[in-house]
């Protein structure tokens, strides 16, 4: 099998899920940056949040963990609003600068706060589909990776309508694309600014959950290195554009496990950057950004 | 009147801050300091905050029953005193190590200082304390490469641990003495045949340390050991699928995994689980922590684990009093069992106070050179003639390491080690698994 299709298949299925979970995450993160052109670096500790609520949940309800999206998505909506209302309105247009110490005040905030109720020690919660495994030809794919690939296209899908096909989305689109033009046609763009903060949250949480769910371990200090790596996905893609935070965090997985399959798991997170520096050096503006971002 | 109550006022509160005043300058001169502080550097924060939290517990563990028994005798003052520990977070990085360090020395004013954990961040911290010239006990930093560097002066460092080449001759030693000849038997393999060990480690001056010793053993002893693969991984990372996925396609008899507990766990149910490798994986020493067995659960049954200090297979024998109950007084405290980076800690501050006591004196170069011709008996974990003392040449404490074998109770719902190597020691047989398949033949 050294070297075969069989094993390329193999290490091609876990990019795909690692690649999910990056683009939950860097959508989310496209979203918010797109409407309100704001860096938010507590972006990870969202995703942090969602695996402890799916974690907590858990061991109180024993519900399958996958039903538990349905509570960690809204709690991180409405977490999402609280933190755009109280902490980044005052904030608006003054700076990057206040943009940036106020994300990293919310990171020690969070950090801390998880650490102080669950201990910051090591997590980690089993599926109950965690022994089921599919094997479709020679490659041998869990069922619970099948399904967080599948619960991830059904989001994006539920976001595409939203975005598209929605009164609110529509606005959200108008908001994110020309901000002045939007008010001056009656949007509300302080409450759209709202809204899409809570969905960007609301994305990483459930990133959050199908992080837990994959029976990857998580402490309160685990959203730093994802988050940086959301932001370099979003940068590769294009600042603002979904589709290139798709694109974006889909090349991110897959380049990182080949990675590590060629050249050894230390080159896994040095090759995102590398990737990075690469696209911006032939396209400035990302993969799908576009002049002025 | 009113004006000349005032003033009677003001002077009676001179005269009595007067007479509080001269209180203090005549009592009694403090002569010297009233406390003995031990710097306690240990990953409280970060990926290792697991073991960091073992570490700070199992030496304040040790520094209350010090101090409930008197403190430790210091000659030089005539009297007793007690010790006071000082947290040193070293934030589980080589920065948080430097700058915890630096506290502790510098603004703490710490006498000795114990734990330290990843190789890689007490050696970013070794110069600050070559440089002060503080004693240090360390507990963990495995790798020969920090205990035998040429660049700065160790001689105020003290390794209370086996180095990489002892831990790594121990599992090698089961792998060629019990593991090889198990699987040729059971699967009817040749005598000729040569282990197949995939190494796995973590890409730090620990994992390396490893990985080379091993290397080393093989070539120096010519072992019947073929290494099939090597795999590094960054620390603190969680998802080993695609590393899993490469060494399954080398096909080895048994992983050998460098890892922290944190990556064990992960590694040990993915492997399993989600990639499908039925191989026996060898850990390291310093995950044979209660978090791993809770946290591994099914998936670590059948694994082995070359150790020191088992919280859950205690050896026969002279230590065995010891450390039930350093196991029971530890639960007690805290609710639950600690691991082997807290035994050694809890050991380090013990042999810190023996230090104090022997040299009569709180002077940090006396303090060393009393480490350095120190006897302490040895107490939980099993030492080389009974004594905890330290090599002249790079002042290392030598083991009796042993191996364990972890297997699942039902009752329990996690997996539970028992002692398998060597012959002394054991308290059952190495069996392999029945979900076990062996390498290429």
């Amino acid at each position: 099998m050294d070297g075969g299709i069989a094993v390329l298949g193999q290490v091609a299925f876990w990019g795909l899920y690692s690649g999910c979970i990056y683009i939950l995450l860097a959508t989310g993160l496209n979203l918010i940056f797109g409407v309100m052109k704001v860096v938010n670096f507590a972006h990870g500790e969202f995703l942090m949040l969602g695996t402890y609520i799916t974690f907590f949940f858990f061991v109180l309800s024993g519900f399958n963990p996958y039903l538990l999206l349905f509570l960690s998505i809204p709690i991180l909506i409405g977490a999402g609003i609280i933190v755009e209302r109280l902490c980044f309105r005052p904030i608006l247009g003054t700076g990057k600068l206040n943009e940036i110490f106020i994300s990293l005040g919310l990171i020690y905030i969070f950090q801390n706060g998880v650490a102080m109720v669950f201990t910051d020690e090591w997590r980690s919660m089993k599926s109950p589909f965690a022994d089921l495994t599919i094997a479709v030809g020679p490659i041998q794919l869990p069922l619970d990776y099948i399904i967080i690939v599948a619960v991830t296209a059904i989001i994006l899908v539920c976001l595409s309508v939203f975005l598209n096909r929605t009164t609110t989305g529509k606005a959200i689109r108008a908001s994110s694309q020309n901000r002045k033009g939007a008010m001056l046609m009656g949007i509300n763009v302080e409450r759209m600014d709202m809204l899409t903060f809570g969905i960007g949250a609301g994305l990483a949480g459930a990133a959050g959950t199908l992080w837990a769910v994959s029976g990857q371990v998580f402490n309160p200090y685990m959203g730093s290195v994802p988050a940086i790596k959301g932001f370099a996905i979003i940068i590769l893609g294009g600042l603002g554009s979904i589709p290139g935070a798709i694109i974006g965090g889909l090349a991110i997985g897959m380049v990182e496990n080949f990675t590590a399959f060629f050249l050894g798991g230390s080159w896994k997170d040095a090759i995102s950057f590398i990737l990075l520096i690469v696209v911006l050096l032939v396209k400035p503006t990302g993969l799908f950004g576009e002049e002025g971002e | 009147m009113r004006h000349d109550c005032i003033i009677y006022t003001i002077l009676g509160l001179l005269l009595i801050a007067l007479v509080l005043m001269s209180g203090c300058t005549q009592a009694p001169a403090a002569t010297g300091p009233s406390e003995i502080k031990i710097g306690v550097v240990a990953s409280l924060t970060g990926p290792a905050s697991t073991t960091g939290k073992d570490i700070w517990q199992s030496a304040e563990l040790a520094a209350d029953e010090i101090n409930a028994k008197g403190g430790v005798p210091v000659r030089e003052l005539g009297r007793s005193l007690p010790v006071r520990l000082v947290q040193g977070d070293d934030e589980s990085t080589r920065e948080g190590g430097m700058k915890a360090v630096t506290k502790l020395i510098t603004q703490d004013q710490v006498h000795v200082l114990v734990g330290g954990y990843s190789s890689a961040v007490v050696s970013a911290h070794q110069s600050i304390v070559a440089d002060n010239k503080v004693p240090y006990i360390i507990s963990g930093a495995s790798s020969s490469a920090v205990s035998r560097r040429k660049d700065l002066d160790t001689s105020y460092m003290f390794f209370h641990r086996p180095n990489t080449d002892d831990s790594a001759e121990a599992s090698i030693q089961f792998l060629t003495e019990v593991f090889r000849p198990a699987i040729n038997a059971k699967f009817g393999f040749s005598d000729g045949r040569k282990l197949r060990v995939a190494v796995i480690y973590q890409d730090s001056p620990f994992g390396k340390g490893q990985l080379d010793a091993v290397k080393s053993l093989i070539a120096t002893k010519n072992l019947p050991i073929e290494v099939v693969a090597e795999e590094p991984f960054k620390m603190g990372e969680s998802d080993f699928r695609t590393v899993l996925t490469s060494v399954k396609s080398k096909n080895p008899d048994v992983i050998y995994a460098v890892t922290f507990l944190n990556e064990l766990v992960p590694m040990t149910q993915q492997a399993r689980r989600d990639v499908g490798l039925n191989t026996v994986i060898m850990a390291i020493e310093n995950n044979d922590d209660p978090d791993y067995y809770s946290g591994v659960g099914m998936y670590g049954d059948g694994m082995v684990m070359e150790s020191r200090f088992s919280p859950y297979a205690v050896p026969a024998g002279s230590t065995e009093a010891a450390t039930r109950k350093f196991l029971s007084d530890f639960d007690r405290k805290y609710g639950g069992f600690a691991g082997m980076m807290g035994a050694a800690t809890y050991e380090s501050v013990y042999i810190a106070a023996a230090a104090i006591e022997q040299a009569g004196s709180l002077d940090r170069a006396k303090i060393r050179d009393a480490l350095a011709t120190i006897r302490v008996p040895q107490m939980m974990e099993i030492m080389k003639n009974g004594t905890i003392t330290f090599s002249p040449d790079y002042r290392e404490s030598k083991f009796d390491l042993y191996v364990v074998q972890l297997a699942m109770d039902q009752k329990l719902g996690e997996p539970r080690p028992v002692i398998v190597w060597p012959g002394n020691l054991k308290a059952g047989d190495f069996s392999i698994p029945d979900w076990y398949t062996p390498g290429s033949p």
